[in-house]
């Protein structure tokens, strides 16, 4: 018997337990890094407010990061396959109440935030959204498959894109405002939005039978993967793109630099995920990454740099023989 | 022609395939038997060039993974896939881009849903489906029968047999004797990592015999069922 239903009713010591065991999932998954949890949690908070201050100190819309990277976080917490697992073990009314305390938790820190700047109705909005993410869940008829214009080329934007699929009319929306309003950051940050969406298609490394079965030398196989992404994510990104170039003539230059750094963003995700496989991307990379938002002229050395880092991991699974 | 010489595989210590001389050539379908844990599915990732190992795998088309369709036992489907995207997903990855997709359904699948909403034997068709539109040279196919209903397993063997006649070199593991016995014209037994014989089409029923006594033995009387 486990400790944890020994004494008082069972559903707290049930949750005790669920909270306790995800707890040392967590802890694990840190010491595989090689860093000791502890260790790992301070440095996560330091870096958090570290972030959220400079965000903060840098841009207006910083608010609106922080309530994004937030809702980020909870919809991966909502996926519909945990959800099910959740309710056949706990049953329907103890899984809303782990959600909403698991919900509850991850936000905390962005709710601080936002309370620490004053933006009160978005911390508000936060913890409204929060609890309605954990007490909902947001299926699809299993018969019914989102058309995607991405088809020709699997599996990263058809996958992604059915996940995310909700976060683009959001974008677009933020972009007619943007030109409604005439603020030319927000529109910005409207494209930047997109560039994160898809940044976030790569970061998991698939199945190693699905880089073996390309008939490909690993260099033509990493310029198949930059190319399509390019020319999806140009895709996504050319209504707003488009739109900022109208309105914004006088702006092209900036619109069209971030435009590149989005593109070389993902070029650099894309590498980095090959560099490391088939593990995960993991601290080295992670940093390297970090250290190329704070200071994007770093994606120059960091391209070619995982660049050959992929090559030589991919030459384990495809022919290097043209 | 696919030549496998002094093939070992070891996972540390342990050595899990060893010394491993097998030849398959064109126009032949071969089967490959074993218990569980025999070294079955372990040789057949060597082949492909997922696993390392030591000894030589040489192929008249080079580089052999380049023209090999592989089945895995339980392929894996990504979850917001269809069916037809998966096929594309794997055509694309030899260059076959212009495949009617819906034309070569055979097996009558639901190619506009979602892979992973597929049950165990559908997901097996469709991994069947999209090796055969890559239109490789050889075929290896683990476990192609298991979960399969009656119906496609007949529809299988029918393509195992139009794939021999295309002269294409096909091997394949089963559990189930009588679909390798319809279909092959060698049978490899491994046991244990070792390769113990080869037997042609005309001593299958011995093999089978002797797998039938070497495997059950006197355990059924042991357990004297009442």
């Amino acid at each position: 018997m486990l400790p944890y239903f020994r004494n008082g009713p069972v559903a707290i010591h049930k949750m005790k337990y669920y909270f306790h065991l995800q707890f040392r999932i967590t802890n694990r998954k840190i010491k595989e890094t090689g860093i000791n949890p502890i260790l790992a949690y301070l440095l996560g908070l330091v870096a958090f407010i570290l972030i959220a201050a400079y965000l903060f100190q840098k841009t207006e819309f910083a608010k609106y990061i922080v309530l994004l990277t937030c809702l980020s976080l909870l919809s991966k917490l909502s996926d519909s396959n945990r959800t099910d697992f959740l309710i056949a073990t706990f049953g329907d009314r103890l899984k809303n109440k782990i959600r909403i305390l698991e919900n509850g938790m991850v936000s905390i820190p962005f709710v601080m935030v936002l309370l620490y700047q004053n933006a009160w109705l978005e911390a508000a909005l936060l913890w409204v959204i929060a609890t309605i993410f954990a007490v909902f869940s947001f299926k699809t008829n299993v018969n019914f498959s989102l058309p995607t214009p991405f088809a020709k080329r699997p599996f990263e934007f058809l996958v992604g894109f059915r996940k995310t699929f909700y976060l683009f009319p959001m974008a677009y929306f933020l972009t007619v405002i943007a030109i409604q309003v005439g603020n030319f950051n927000l529109g910005i940050f409207s494209m930047l939005l997109i560039f994160g969406t898809v940044l976030s298609y790569y970061p998991k490394p698939e199945q190693a039978y699905y880089v073996w079965v390309h008939a490909y030398t690993p260099k033509k196989f990493l310029l198949y993967k930059i190319a399509t992404a390019t020319q999806y994510t140009s895709l996504l990104v050319a209504p707003i793109l488009v739109s900022l170039l109208m309105f914004y003539p006088n702006e092209f230059h900036i619109v069209l630099l971030f435009f590149l750094i989005g593109l070389l963003f993902v070029w650099t995700i894309i590498l980095a995920k090959y560099s490391a496989y088939p593990n995960e991307m993991n601290l080295p990379e992670g940093m390297l990454l970090a250290f190329s938002v704070y200071f994007p002229p770093m994606l120059l050395v960091m391209i070619p740099f995982f660049f050959k880092k992929s090559i030589q991991k991919l030459k384990l699974l495809l022919d290097d023989q043209d | 022609m696919i030549k496998i010489n002094g093939l070992h595989k070891t996972y540390g210590n342990n050595e899990v395939l060893t010394d491993i001389n097998l030849a398959f050539s064109k126009g032949h379908v071969y089967g490959v038997v074993g218990e569980n844990g025999a070294g079955k599915t372990t040789l057949f990732r060597c082949i492909a060039g997922l696993e390392s190992y030591t000894g030589t795998i040489i192929s008249d088309l080079n580089p052999l993974k380049n023209h090999l369709g592989l089945l895995l036992t339980d392929p894996f489907f990504f979850s917001k896939i269809t069916g037809k995207e998966y096929i594309r997903l794997l055509c694309n990855a030899r260059g076959k881009t212009n495949i009617r997709i819906d034309e070569k359904n055979i097996f009558n699948l639901p190619l506009d849903q979602y892979a992973s909403t597929y049950s165990t034997g559908m997901k097996k068709k469709l991994a069947i489906t999209a090796i055969l539109l890559q239109e490789n040279a050889y075929f290896i196919f683990d476990e192609p029968f298991n979960g399969v209903d009656i119906q496609s397993n007949m529809i299988l063997t029918e393509i195992i047999l139009k794939l021999k006649e295309l002269n294409k070199i096909v091997i394949i593991s089963s559990h189930i004797f009588s679909t390798l016995s319809d279909t092959c014209d060698e049978i490899h037994l491994l046991r244990k990592g070792a390769q113990i014989k080869s037997v042609q089409k005309s001593a299958f029923k011995d093999l089978e015999q002797e797998m039938k006594a070497f495997t059950i033995g006197n355990s059924i009387e042991n357990l004297d069922l009442k």
